[in-house]
């Protein structure tokens, strides 16, 4: 907190009200209804509902296909979230490394950031198209079938893909910039003590790294679970059917689509916990930090 | 917000100088060619008469649309029509106080409604239990077969007409370099359709018809467990492939002349003309024979896939009388053979049909009667429709198992046992909806 | 170039010197890699634009082109300039117009009321202050997605569907941007405030003569971000905005796919254009602002 405040009785409020009327109109509000209509079955035009007590969340969390659907969130997290940070450190520390273009190479590898998810979606239906997509052709000529849409891992191997290509830039940004931060002292000092470079990486950079990387695990992990909808709704074509989703697409599928309002609040409500977890374990996370830095 | 207050000013005044016009709205979710001809509709029918100027807006997806209409229900912003799909037709009807079924809005604004001026085949779907037409047919399609011709000349086959005659004519098919078959949408042409077609119950309560408490799908039953063994059977001849759940993964390879058959709607028509660089013929949906027995030597028709057009209620008495004025247009002979003509949708009355026939033309494309004369067959005690409630998520679940069945990962028999509770599950809950 | 490279040059430069004569090899696997990671992010991009410049039957049949078609000019026209709808008030040219409203109201939205939260937060003391901070720090705990259904009815039952107020205001309710600015005002020495007191400045005088000024730099950084962030908004567009006169362009994408589950052939060509189209403003304004760009991104976790 500051040590010197300026002191006035309505001014701070007045401040704070535009930020407070938004967060309450747009976030608690919602929150709240969330919660609320998760215990009813109701009807979509409004003209009736029931109150079901836990059965929208026992019907969801009981569900075959929810848990499914649940499994592969996780996978799908874990996998988009390693490949994206550690191909965007490889890329990084080669980038920081080199002595020519150094800054061409950077412009090239992060303008992606800047690509939209159902845009990238659009660009991984093109190459992974079952009929005229050269990644499969690509695909069958090391042999492999691959047949997106139609099997389950294939899909699954297509959207990690585009996943993966978007969220790459947004961790070089940030690993390149952290590997900028290392004093030179430090480096001329590694340099000295370690004669093997990998080894250098393992005992000075990346130690020193991984509060960054700790960050970007977070933002990593919530990307994976929410920011690629859009690449999910792209992919799988307005017809899920037996391809893989993702829990958030699955709230909207059943609220949207389906018009079942009651087990789409449940699920909502079952992502608001998962995300608090997720929070108090980022929290962690920081205070662990603030003893790196 | 400027450009709301500007509009909101516009409205006001041009409400003023146009005193007499009623303004209706009409949502629908025809995009591309077909948005195109609904807008011509539109057109045509602001320019036949001075009283009521038609406005439709596009709204996206079927299900998009659908709950664009809800929302905008329930802000009491709701259009005047809204176009429903069949997957929907419940959600709709089964709301109490939605809608304005089409016979009422029509005898309220002083006009006949005959239902008999209506093909047999499109009167039943979108009615009441009682048989009163709720919803008006407006895009109505039948699932078809479409065939590579020469490429079942070069097999020296005829187009099966039944699924034994596939089951002879598919390994020369084969032998002549073709995949045999593909399909576009399994729920709606290989279950909806297989028990209309055979006349088979598809769910209790009259396949829902007659109330939501209690419905149960019957779709766990013999003959399209058989039918679907035959399918996995056949593509492990390699005598059918399927190519995911979506609709054009399946349609291409038939255009690039891998595929011989192709299951399809009657409103693929206009399409496959313009991408198929061959030429292709069109017959019914094949049936078993061992199923119909014969009593029925063409099979029963086939439920009306497509969608229905709905007069929302909550609108005052001169917009319904407009709305009603717009369906006597819509369903005139003349629009409804123009509008078939560029879609390939079904014509959905009689005299419409007849006035395709008197213009010549079927023998000018024969392909295009198809959908109709399917539609025209022999009806039985279960080819009316279905009405079953969070019927889009019912679609999901099949689409998931039968999917499971193909790449292997279920057998026949447990996906349709998990269809069959999931289905019935959601049918339950949709059940406390409605209280 | 930025300091921040020049120092890392001068650093890298620091192994270079000394491995002068082994490095060769390490350096060509260097470059290969990141010649590799660059066509990667390059190729699919490119190729995109090249198909869209073909026919659709071409494209329906062949699949991706890498050579140029001669469908530049009509392909691009249509997206562009020809009308869609009955009322033919939308096409690529107001969906561009949408995209920047989205995209510039979002970040000066977002930048004005986190800017004035802060300000309030960090700068006085004042009952309930804290447990206005908790409030405000929850909302970093759920994003929009999850209270999606919710947050739509609460939008269409205060009529705000197809508005711009709808379209934007909803997005601004999380507190990424109040807490990028309290991290900064924060760190501006309170040094100024005694000075602006002895100078008999108030709070309202301070906040816009002294602070706003040092915060210029930030300010756009955010404004990058937020621009990226709102201009590239799909699954909230695509809910709120059923009136064409609205659609976005990244919006105007689901539409054209539409055709990709009907029986019409997908117009592969457009789809490709509006993608191009929709990537092509964001791009550019990360590529030049990419300094500031970057400081703003990276000092938002401190």
């Amino acid at each position: 907190m500051k040590r010197v405040v300026f002191g006035h009785s309505w001014l701070p409020y007045a401040f704070l009200l535009p930020q407070m009327a938004i967060i309450v109109v747009f976030f608690y509000w919602p929150a709240a209804e969330a919660v609320r209509s998760s215990f009813y079955l109701e009807d979509p035009f409004g003209f009736g509902s029931t109150f079901v007590g836990l059965e929208n969340y026992t019907t969801a969390l009981t569900g075959n296909e929810y848990q499914r659907v649940a499994r592969f969130t996780a996978w799908f997290t874990v996998i988009v979230t390693f490949l994206s940070l550690a191909l965007a450190l490889l890329l990084a520390v080669k980038a920081d490394h080199v002595l020519r273009g150094a800054s061409t190479y950077k412009t090239l590898l992060m303008w992606v950031y800047a690509v939209a998810p159902p845009v990238a979606g659009i660009l991984g239906i093109l190459f992974f198209d079952q009929h005229i997509g050269p990644l499969v052709d690509l695909a069958a000529f090391f042999g492999w079938d691959m047949k997106v849409g139609v099997n389950y891992n294939d899909t699954a191997i297509a959207m990690i893909t585009v996943s993966v290509w978007k969220q790459v830039p947004v961790n070089f940004i940030f690993f390149l910039s952290g590997l900028q931060s290392i004093p030179r002292s430090v480096r001329e000092a590694a340099l000295i003590d370690c004669q093997s470079a990998t080894r250098r990486f393992f005992t000075v950079t990346f130690p020193l790294l991984a509060p960054t990387g700790f960050f970007l695990l977070i933002i990593n992990i919530t990307y994976a679970l929410f920011d690629t909808f859009g690449v999910v709704d792209i992919m799988t074509k307005n017809e899920p059917a037996n391809n893989p989703v993702t829990l958030v697409y699955k709230v909207y599928l059943d609220g949207f689509r389906g018009n079942d309002l009651g087990g789409s609040s449940a699920q909502s409500v079952i992502l608001m916990v998962l995300v608090l977890a997720l929070t108090v374990f980022q929290f962690r996370l920081i205070e662990r930090r603030v003893h790196y830095t | 917000m400027i450009r709301n207050l500007a509009a909101a000013a516009f409205l006001l005044s041009s409400t003023a100088l146009s005193f007499a016009q009623t303004e209706i709205t009409f949502w629908h979710a025809m995009g591309g060619a077909l948005g195109e001809s609904v807008n011509k509709i539109a057109e045509n029918f602001n320019a036949s008469q001075s009283d009521v100027k038609l406005t439709p807006v596009f709204k996206g997806t079927y299900e998009e649309n659908l709950t664009a209409g809800i929302a905008a229900f329930r802000a009491g912003e709701q259009p005047n029509i809204i176009q429903v799909f069949d997957a929907g037709a419940a959600t709709i009807i089964n709301a109490p106080g939605a809608v304005i079924a089409v016979e009422d809005i029509m005898t309220q604004a002083g006009m006949t409604f005959d239902i008999n001026a209506y093909i047999s085949g499109v009167r039943g779907f979108y009615a009441a239990p009682d048989g009163k037409m709720v919803g008006m047919p407006f895009n109505s399609s039948a699932p078809i077969m479409y065939y590579n011709i020469a490429a079942l000349e070069k097999a020296g086959v005829t187009p099966p007409k039944t699924w034994e005659e596939f089951e002879a004519a598919a390994p020369k098919l084969k032998e002549a370099g073709f995949i045999p078959l593909a399909q576009s949408h399994l729920p709606w042409i290989f279950t909806e359709n297989f028990h209309s077609r055979h006349n088979l119950p598809f769910a209790t309560n009259d396949n829902g018809y007659t109330g939501v408490e209690g419905t149960k799908l019957l779709v766990n039953n013999d003959a399209i467990k058989t039918h679907f063994t035959k399918l996995v059977e056949w593509k492990s001849n390699g005598m059918f492939e399927w190519y995911g759940a979506g609709w054009a993964d399946n349609q291409t390879p038939f255009e690039q002349e891998k595929v011989a058959i192709w299951l399809g709607s009657s409103g693929s028509f206009g399409g496959l003309k313009k991408s198929a660089q061959f030429e292709f013929g069109a017959a019914p949906l094949p049936f078993w024979k061992s199923i119909v027995g014969d009593a029925q030597p063409d099979g029963y028709q086939s439920f009306i896939g497509g969608a229905a057009l709905f007069a929302m209620s909550g609108k005052s008495e001169e917009e319904n009388k407009a709305v009603a004025k717009f369906f006597e247009y819509l369903t005139s002979a003349d629009v409804q053979y123009q509008w078939h003509k560029e879609t390939g949708y079904v014509p959905i009355t009689n005299a419409a049909y007849d006035a395709a026939k008197a213009d010549g033309y079927y023998t000018e494309t024969p392909a295009a009667e198809v959908g109709i004369t399917q539609l025209n067959l022999p009806a039985g005690e279960f080819t009316k429709g279905y009405r079953m409630g969070f019927y889009v998520q019912i679609r999901d679940v099949m689409n998931r198992e039968y999917g499971k069945i193909f790449t292997g990962e279920a057998t026949v028999e447990d996906a349709f046992k998990t269809i069959e509770e999931e289905g019935n599950a959601l049918l339950e809950r949709f059940a406390k909806t409605a209280s | 170039m930025t300091v921040a490279e020049t120092r890392s040059d001068i650093v890298a430069a620091a192994p270079a010197v000394r491995h002068q004569r082994r490095i060769s090899w390490g350096a060509v696997g260097d470059h290969a890699i990141l010649i590799i990671g660059s066509l990667i992010m390059i190729v699919p991009v490119v190729l995109a634009f090249l198909t869209s410049t073909h026919d659709v039957v071409t494209i329906h049949r062949e699949g991706l082109q890498f050579l140029p078609g001669g469908e530049f000019a009509k392909t691009y026209g249509n997206v562009l300039f020809r009308s869609g709808g009955f009322t033919g008030e939308v096409n690529g040219v107001t969906m561009t117009v949408n995209s920047l409203i989205l995209g510039i109201g979002f970040a000066v939205g977002k930048i004005v009321v986190s800017m004035m939260a802060a300000y309030a937060i960090v700068y006085f003391r004042f009952p309930f202050g804290t447990f206005a901070f908790w409030m405000i720090f929850t909302t970093l705990l759920l994003p929009l997605e999850v209270r999606i259904l919710p947050s739509y009815e609460i939008v269409q039952s205060l009529g705000l569907t197809n508005t711009y107020t709808g379209l934007i205001v909803p997005l601004i309710a999380s507190a990424t941007g109040t807490f990028f600015f309290r991290q900064f005002f924060k760190s501006v020495p309170d040094e100024l405030v005694e000075a602006a007191r002895i100078d008999g400045a108030g709070p309202v005088k301070f906040f816009i003569d002294i602070l706003l000024p040092l915060s210029q730099t930030m300010i756009a950084a955010m404004f990058i971000i937020m621009f990226v962030y709102g201009w590239n908004q799909y699954l909230w567009p695509t809910l709120i905005t059923t009136d064409e006169g609205y659609f976005t362009l990244v919006r105007g994408i689901k539409q054209i796919l539409q055709v990709w589950i009907g029986s019409n052939i997908p117009e592969y060509g457009e789809a490709m254009a509006l993608a191009i189209l929709a990537m092509l403003p964001p791009v550019v304004i990360v590529v030049v602002f990419q300094s500031w760009f970057v400081k703003g991104l990276t000092e938002s976790d401190k």
